[in-house]
């Protein structure tokens, strides 16, 4: 499914900078482990989520600088990423010598409108690489408030070294959770194959009183689950947030998959609550995890059901890290 | 919300519980005045709601606990606040609400009537107060339902601190401490047990209205907040083993809190007891220093009859909520409406007379 991009973007036909480009890599997601609507420190009610990152696979992006100009057509995903680039080099202007414009080659193995940040990843990866060719570094929350800026809302991959909750319409940290997730097995499958969600034309979910409040219960359990790397707890935590989800983005198959977790020992299922992919969690410090998590496997398969993830799952001949964040 | 280390407001302060380890099994959360839970959630979401404009008057019928939280949280946001009490208020309570600048009203000592007391004259009186000032607010705890949401904090609290809760044991009057933290608590721990602890002569859970010593737990009238759907099993307790209770609850745990508190000990200990594998959380709503010329107090006790009260091992199992059973019973109540648990249903092999 690896797909080659190539965007080109020019913001003015201004002067010439010496050849060189610059590399970007971000990483994709699995949807969320909870996702709703919970107080900022000053008490307002935000929109927030937390991601389950799928470190295994991700978008490159790689920039080229120039001043010719290119015209630029084409589809959202298109918009998001020129948007990013020419944010990115504005962020720059103050740069000893800023590009002006150029060219991004966008290299990406991440499925399309399931859910799993395929447009994030590119955008972050975009903003990377524009950074990478003027050597610096940007910090993860600075990527994250261009990232809302070009693309309205972003899931949190741009923050890969601990666990937030991250308001995503405002590119926003509202709170540490911890810094990793705990040692999990997920199995991930597309739960609604063929069906392609647009991002930027879904509406808002409209949650009521009580779903605010059990988001807020769900909240103190996940610091809990992640303080004290519990993925029994967290499997119930991502559990409750896909069922409040039913109401919004419905998985048909979801009840299915949770007879499935629960007969073969897991922890709990997962969602995207802007996509289509569902995940399996399973404790991986559990004797017969992988076994388990191996079975489930079949089982998807059998059912028919495109794989999306084996995050954290040993694979023969396949040296695949443990996901944990 | 999270407390740093310093707080904007005292209610914020004050409102979480301290969780105390007092068997392997079995946590106490130790209110210092639980109230304040949804005095604050109501007032800061009305005053969010714009329901409180400046010179707004807020009335509420009440002679405890959540008399005085509202008159905490009145002073935060600079409203007046009126409550309408029985002719009986605690003096030195009324001292205390005063100083916080409510305005205590009590109903003349004859509006008494046999069933319900004084309720009756005290909602005749708030709604002349309400209909006298041009703005009022009305905090509605029996029904209005940010005070069982408002727990929503309490289950966030006690599953970032614990993670795993079996059973949550507390007492009923308003209903929403139990409602509230059960149904949040059960977003993520569906199988979350709930124990409600009720007074005789209480009409909560089908008892006949009567006359009631013990106070803070127990209605003679149905509060719409109350869900009966979320209770496992419901106890109920006489005034004198919860004064004892109460009493060693202070003598072994150095836990100085009222009989409210006492009575949900006395439940909540002998649960844990029989389900060790269970974790138990038990809710005390408030502090000893109202009752320390009463439950703390051996003259008192003594002169009321309970001093000494033996306190029985375990509860008398009753099928039907009044079926006699002694000081303590308890009902197998399953999750069912009032209704489906308290209304007589007609038994086919009896027949119906």
């Amino acid at each position: 499914m690896r797909d080659m991009r190539q965007y080109r973007l020019a913001r003015s036909r201004a002067s010439a900078r010496p050849a060189g480009r610059g590399v970007g890599h971000a990483c994709a997601h699995h949807g969320e482990l909870l996702q709703g609507m919970f107080t900022d420190s000053a008490g307002r009610l935000r929109r927030a989520l937390v991601t389950l990152p799928q470190p295994h696979s991700g978008s490159r992006a790689t920039f080229h600088p120039s001043e010719r100009h290119w015209g630029i057509v084409g589809t959202p995903e298109l918009i998001k990423v020129r948007r990013a680039a020419v944010l990115a080099l504005q962020a720059f202007s103050a740069h000893p010598s800023p590009a002006k414009g150029g060219q991004i080659d966008i290299v990406s193995d991440v499925p399309r409108g399931i859910g799993m940040g395929s447009s994030t990843a590119d955008v972050i990866a975009t903003i990377r690489a524009v950074a990478d060719f003027h050597g610096v570094t940007m910090s993860r929350e600075e990527e994250g408030r261009l990232a809302v800026l070009a693309e309205c809302a972003s899931d949190s991959v741009m923050i890969d070294d601990r666990v937030v909750l991250f308001a995503h319409r405002d590119g926003e940290v509202l709170e540490t959770l911890g810094h990793r997730l705990p040692p999990m097995i997920v199995i991930g499958c597309d739960a609604d194959p063929g069906v392609r969600v647009d991002t930027l034309s879904l509406k808002p979910a409209g949650y009521d009183d009580r779903e605010i409040g059990a988001f807020q219960a769900l909240r103190g359990a996940l610091r809990h689950a992640i303080r004290h790397q519990d993925v029994a707890l967290l499997g119930k935590v991502a559990t409750a947030s896909a069922l409040i989800n039913q109401r919004y983005l419905p998985k048909p198959l979801l009840d299915q998959l949770l007879d499935l977790c629960r007969s073969t020992g897991g922890s709990g299922v997962q969602v995207a609550h802007s996509g289509t992919v569902a995940g399996l969690i399973f404790d991986a410090r559990q004797p017969g995890a992988a076994q388990a998590a191996s079975a489930c496997l079949a089982r998807i398969g059998e059912w028919g059901l495109p794989v999306t993830a084996t995050i954290g799952l040993p694979v023969a001949g396949a040296a695949q890290t443990q996901a944990t964040a | 919300m999270r407390g740093g280390l310093a707080h904007a407001e005292a209610t914020e302060a004050y409102q979480l519980p301290r969780l105390i380890r007092l068997a392997p099994n079995l946590y106490a959360a130790c209110f210092t005045l639980m109230k304040l839970i949804p005095a604050r959630f109501i007032l800061r979401r009305a005053a969010a709601d714009g329901k409180l404009p400046r010179g707004t008057v807020i009335a509420e019928t009440t002679s405890g606990t959540f008399g005085l939280a509202l008159a905490m949280q009145a002073v935060h946001l600079d409203r007046k606040l009126i409550l309408v009490s029985d002719p009986v208020i605690d003096e030195r309570l009324f001292r205390r609400l005063t100083d916080l600048g409510a305005i205590v009203e009590r109903v003349p000592a004859t509006a008494a009537r046999a069933v319900g007391g004084y309720q009756a004259a005290r909602l005749e009186r708030l709604r002349q107060v309400l209909a006298d000032y041009p703005v009022t607010f009305c905090p509605e705890q029996y029904s209005n339902p940010d005070n069982p949401r408002s727990y929503a904090t309490v289950a966030e609290f006690l599953l970032e601190n614990l993670g795993q809760v079996d059973c949550v044991v507390g007492t009923v009057g308003s209903g929403g401490s139990m409602c509230g933290t059960v149904t949040h608590l059960r977003a993520v721990l569906p199988e979350c047990q709930a124990i409600g602890v009720d007074a005789h002569a209480s009409v909560l859970f089908g008892h006949p209205d009567g006359p009631r010593e013990l106070r803070g737990m127990g209605m003679s009238v149905m509060p719409a907040n109350l869900d009966h759907r979320v209770f496992d099993a419901v106890h109920w307790c006489s005034a004198g083993i919860a004064f004892a209770a109460t009493r060693q609850l202070h003598r072994r745990h150095a836990l100085f809190m009222g009989p409210s508190s006492g009575a949900a000990y006395l439940v909540a200990r002998w649960w844990s007891q029989r389900n060790p594998g269970a974790l138990t959380v038990v809710l005390l709503p408030d502090e000893g220093y109202r009752y320390q010329d009463t439950v703390y107090d051996d003259g008192w006790l003594r002169a009321a009859g309970h001093l000494g009260a033996a306190v029985p091992d375990e509860p008398a199992g009753v099928s039907q909520p009044a079926q006699p059973g002694g000081p303590w019973t308890s009902l197998a109540w399953a999750r069912r409406s009032f209704d489906e648990a308290v209304r007589p249903r007609p038994d086919p092999a009896v027949g119906v007379a």
